[in-house]
């Protein structure tokens, strides 16, 4: 045996110990006889393809980790806070427009909704849906506050009578969200059943409301200041947060959008029948996070020829479905409670009412996940397109229509069609939306 | 400066890539079949009064301003030791957290912006009639076979980069193309069929390590599309993703670029892959991406100036042009005096906790030292590297096992690293991996011994002032050290020729003597052609 083929049989000797697996090539060769063979990095060099095994290692697919989320928490906290919000609407509902009048109540709910709604999904955006929102938050506290104040309470107390009322509504359940986000869901629960319990006591409403907004706020602000400790982790992209911004506020825009529903005239109603679809799309809307770990995980071990094939039943897809069963199951079951329970619906308990809310969920969840996976001006595009269509039906078609939410109806499936097909395209490919949409944002 | 060959001149028109020749050398080792050199290049830009003070734009990766450790004291010495040039300092960081920087910038530099990978930012949105619908399509693909590929061809790199330059608003854009990815795919599984003897054979990849390439070539396109200022000369100090907005500033103006390199950095790169308990996939990923950037730089930089030459062997052997090369080893601000050694049996090591720093032998080197002198404690000053927490906590973990508590203490950072040094009768190295550590050379200004593994400039460094076995050779290092400490007259002496070895060769005055020579020589061509 020649000297070179010993030296090369030590060399390939020395790295299957090292590696426990034959070299890569032949810079991995030298590298690990460089570093633990003693060899110089000349002669390990010059060994050349000689150490390199001419066959392909058997193949371990890699294992796919992920790190712990805060987003699932963040929705589920503002979960927490828009119910409570929804809970008390509907019960101020009619001791409210006993003292402010059913117009101004209505005037105030048509425009807190929508503008509540946009701050929401613009914290969440930008701050609430990371590991460290608060502390996010926290760093640009005095500029939030600052365009908080100018942009949306100042104008809105500058407004007519029913101006005041909504900056107060939006400030109590903006404010909610951060304080459901802090933990402190339970505190601000009770602080809204104080409310209704001070109303039904004929309380002026007012100087409550003012109470109220001012101890939610203060909290608020506490919270952030207290909460989010010291981060390092960079907010989300300020252009993002103002396109989900603008997505919230259609959406609230296509809540209140149908006259017909009546906002604040029908006491507890039509706010108790949003609740259902509230909590299916919430529950919905948590199930498709899982696509940041299921995606990647059902696509482990599959070969790069199949990388970019259609999977109807890859993970993507599952997941969309399993959100969507989520949603119709809960919204349906849980109408049908709300419906039963007559007492609380006298007014527009029509059936109508509730599939047109199911819809809004099911928009809702279409546009989230589109604007999840960075397609901000798609969703935005389907909730616009949403609201269009409901206002245009609703003040010039259906004005006089005796089923209540027909508009609401027919706005969400225009919405719906404008989300699903291109949602659809591309979770038919799971390979593709995990390389272009998932990672690349 | 220009290159030697005797090539035509050619005016570089932005966006289009210049003909590069391919040079035949005899030398050329496995790995780097055919290096590729750029034609020369007239410079079109840039062009400023000769008066005026030079400009370097140095662009570094994950070092300073924002870490500490051995790149980035260097950083501070020459940028600090440099006043008469006009520093500009790009580096390239993880964007996923918010960084201050550790080191203060003298009067005579400002940074020249950041680039943030991984982060949420975008570019800035440039309204753009036209769009280049095949152009982004094939993007991707062309810079993962250009850098992932055996040959990769160095002037597709080239065009594919100086496209993101000119585009960088629409790369966010065309890696989300649905085409753009499967154009990516198809291209991935032929590079991966191809056929070279040095190459071996590559593994099977699946579709998540395929979009995390993806992913990390999407970066690769951002750093490229980040704009740089004007400057006379480019200054990389790694051969990786600091070369990249380099590489292209280079192409666009026809720059001088130095590569500064402390280790080797595709060394470091097969090193950290061989070590990693990640697939197989990553692995060849990951050192094939490496190989891809430092190939890219080698064959861009008019100059290649290692801190020691055993780099310089490992990049002749890597195909790089011998005459481009030029070593200058680093140097120290050495006291004139030394104390003797306190003779308490302590033995330090400074330095990041690494899988390169191969703790794990020391701690084994501790435990048979604590066997024949058990008086003998060791101290491990310095943090774990970001993104080595795991391996510090093994490292921990490995310390409980072996029962090296009791001689052996992890200290954390020091602010006065001189001052730990002094206070130890031996200073240890057991990295696998090294340029020409700072570590040793500050063991050796304060008159200690050094026992250190014989890597990189280490033996070149420690030349009769050391012991220096083989790296992973626990019984010989534990040796070693037990000779020192049980013999104080020989430790001394070592230390004493260390001193006298810093004086003479590894001074801070020789080190950026050294640099102000080449960056004067570069810059004064550079301006001086203006």
């Amino acid at each position: 045996m020649s000297d070179e083929s010993q030296g090369s049989q030590y060399a390939t000797g020395v790295i299957q110990a090292r590696l426990g697996r034959g070299a890569q090539d032949v810079l991995e060769a030298a590298v690990v006889l460089e570093a633990w063979g003693g060899m110089r990095a000349t002669a390990a060099l010059s060994l050349g393809s000689r150490v390199v095994p001419p066959k392909a290692p058997g193949w371990i697919p890699g294992r796919f980790t992920t790190e712990e989320s805060g987003r699932r928490d963040s929705i589920l906290t503002e979960a927490l806070a828009l119910i409570m919000a929804i809970l008390a609407v509907a019960s101020w509902a009619g001791p409210l427009s006993h003292q402010v009048g059913t117009s101004t109540l209505e005037q105030a709910i048509v425009i807190a909704l929508p503008l509540t709604l946009g701050l929401q999904w613009a914290l969440r955006s930008r701050y609430l849906s990371r590991r460290s929102g608060l502390a996010c938050l926290a760093n640009d506290r005095m500029i939030v506050c600052a365009l908080g104040l100018l942009v949306i309470e100042v104008p809105l107390v500058l407004l007519h009578s029913y101006g005041p009322l909504a900056g107060m509504f939006v400030a109590i359940w903006v404010g909610g969200t951060v304080l459901a986000r802090r933990g402190w869901a339970l505190a601000y629960g009770l602080l809204l059943v104080g409310a209704v319990v001070g109303l039904r006591q004929d309380v002026s409403a007012y100087p409550l409301l003012e109470g109220l907004t001012a101890v939610i706020v203060v909290g608020a602000v506490v919270g952030v200041i207290t909460g989010g400790g010291r981060s390092d982790e960079p907010a989300g992209r300020v252009g993002r947060a103002l396109w989900a911004g603008a997505i919230g506020l259609a959406l609230g825009g296509l809540l209140v959008g149908d006259s017909s529903l009546g906002w604040g005239v029908h006491g507890a109603f039509p706010a108790l029948a949003l609740l259902p679809s509230v909590l299916g799309s919430f529950w919905g809307g948590y199930y498709l996070w899982k696509f940041y770990d299921a995606v990647p995980r059902g696509l482990q071990g599959v070969g790069l020829e199949r990388a970019n094939e259609r999977d109807a039943r890859g993970a993507a897809m599952s997941i969309l479905l399993g959100a969507l069963l989520r949603l119709l199951v809960t919204t349906v079951v849980l109408s049908g409670v709300v419906i039963g329970l007559s007492q609380w619906t006298s007014g527009t308990n029509r059936l109508s009412l509730f599939v047109g809310f199911g819809c809004v969920a099911l928009v809702t969840m279409l546009v989230n996940l589109l604007e999840s996976l960075a397609f901000a001006r798609w969703a935005f595009l389907a909730a616009l397109a949403s609201v269009t269509t409901e206002l245009i039906l609703s003040k010039l078609v259906l004005a006089h229509s005796a089923l209540p939410g027909t508009a609401l109806i027919a706005g969400t499936l225009v919405g719906i069609v404008v989300a699903l097909p291109p949602l659809l395209r591309l979770l038919m490919r799971p390979g593709r939306v995990l390389a272009t949409s998932l990672w690349i944002q | 400066m220009s290159q030697t060959q005797a090539a035509p001149e050619i005016e570089v028109t932005p966006g289009v890539a210049a003909p590069v020749a391919p040079v035949s050398s005899a030398s050329v080792l496995p790995g780097h079949p055919q290096p590729l050199v750029p034609i020369p290049l007239r410079k079109v830009s840039g062009r400023r009064p000769s008066e005026r003070r030079p400009r370097i734009l140095m662009t570094t990766e994950g070092t300073y301003p924002y870490a500490v450790g051995g790149v980035s004291s260097w950083c501070d010495l020459v940028i600090g030791g440099l006043p008469e040039f006009d520093w500009q300092i790009l580096p390239i960081m993880a964007g996923d957290r918010r960084l201050s920087p550790i080191f203060e910038l003298p009067t005579h530099a400002k940074m020249a912006g950041q680039i943030e990978l991984w982060s949420e930012g975008l570019p800035r949105r440039r309204l753009v009639a036209r769009r280049e619908r095949a152009a982004e399509e094939c993007l991707p693909a062309k810079l993962m076979r250009a850098l992932i590929s055996w040959e990769g061809s160095y002037e597709d790199l080239l065009e594919a980069l100086l496209w993101c330059r000119r585009r960088p608003d629409a790369l966010r854009r065309a890696f989300r193309r649905g085409r753009a990815w499967g154009q990516f795919i198809e291209a991935l599984e032929e590079v991966l069929g191809e056929n070279h003897p040095d190459a071996g054979v590559a593994p099977t990849l699946d579709a998540v390590e395929a979009a995390r390439l993806y992913q990390t070539i999407y970066w690769i396109a951002r750093a490229a599309g980040t704009p740089t200022p004007e400057t006379d000369l480019l200054h990389v100090t790694a051969a990786g993703w600091a070369a990249i907005p380099a590489l292209v500033h280079k192409q666009l103006h026809g720059t001088d670029m130095l590569l500064t390199e402390h280790g080797v950095y595709v060394r470091e790169a097969y090193l950290a892959a061989a070590r990693s308990p990640s697939s197989q996939g990553e692995r060849f990923l990951s050192s094939r991406l490496a190989r891809g950037l430092s190939r890219a730089a080698y064959t861009a930089a008019d100059f290649v100036s290692p801190v020691t030459e055993a780099n310089a062997t490992w990049e002749r052997g890597l195909g790089v042009d011998p005459k481009k090369i030029r070593v200058i080893q680093n140097g120290i601000d050495a006291p004139e005096s030394y104390t003797a050694p306190p003779g308490n049996l302590k033995v330090v090591s400074v330095g990041r906790i690494d899988p390169l720093k191969d703790v794990q032998t020391m701690l084994r080197v501790a435990v048979e030292v604590g066997r024949r002198v058990p008086e003998a404690r060791f101290e491990y000053w310095g943090p774990p590297t970001k993104g080595q927490e795991t391996y510090a906590r093994a490292c921990e973990e490995l310390a409980r096992q072996l029962g090296a508590e009791r001689h052996f203490k992890f200290m954390g950072s020091t602010k006065d690293p001189q001052g730990v040094v002094r206070d130890a009768d031996v200073v240890l190295m057991t990295s696998i991996s090294e340029g020409m550590p700072m570590s040793i050379l500050e063991a050796m200004a304060q008159a200690r011994p050094v026992v250190a593994t014989a890597v990189g400039g280490v033996p070149e460094v420690l030349r009769g002032c050391g012991i220096v076995p083989p790296p992973g050779d626990v019984h010989g290092l534990a040796t070693g050290v037990v000779t020192l400490l049980r013999n104080p007259q020989l430790a001394a002496r070592l230390g004493e020729r260390g001193f006298a070895r810093v004086h003479r060769f590894y001074t801070r005055a020789a080190c950026l003597d050294g640099y102000r020579d080449l960056l004067g020589e570069l810059t004064s061509a550079a301006m001086g052609s203006a």
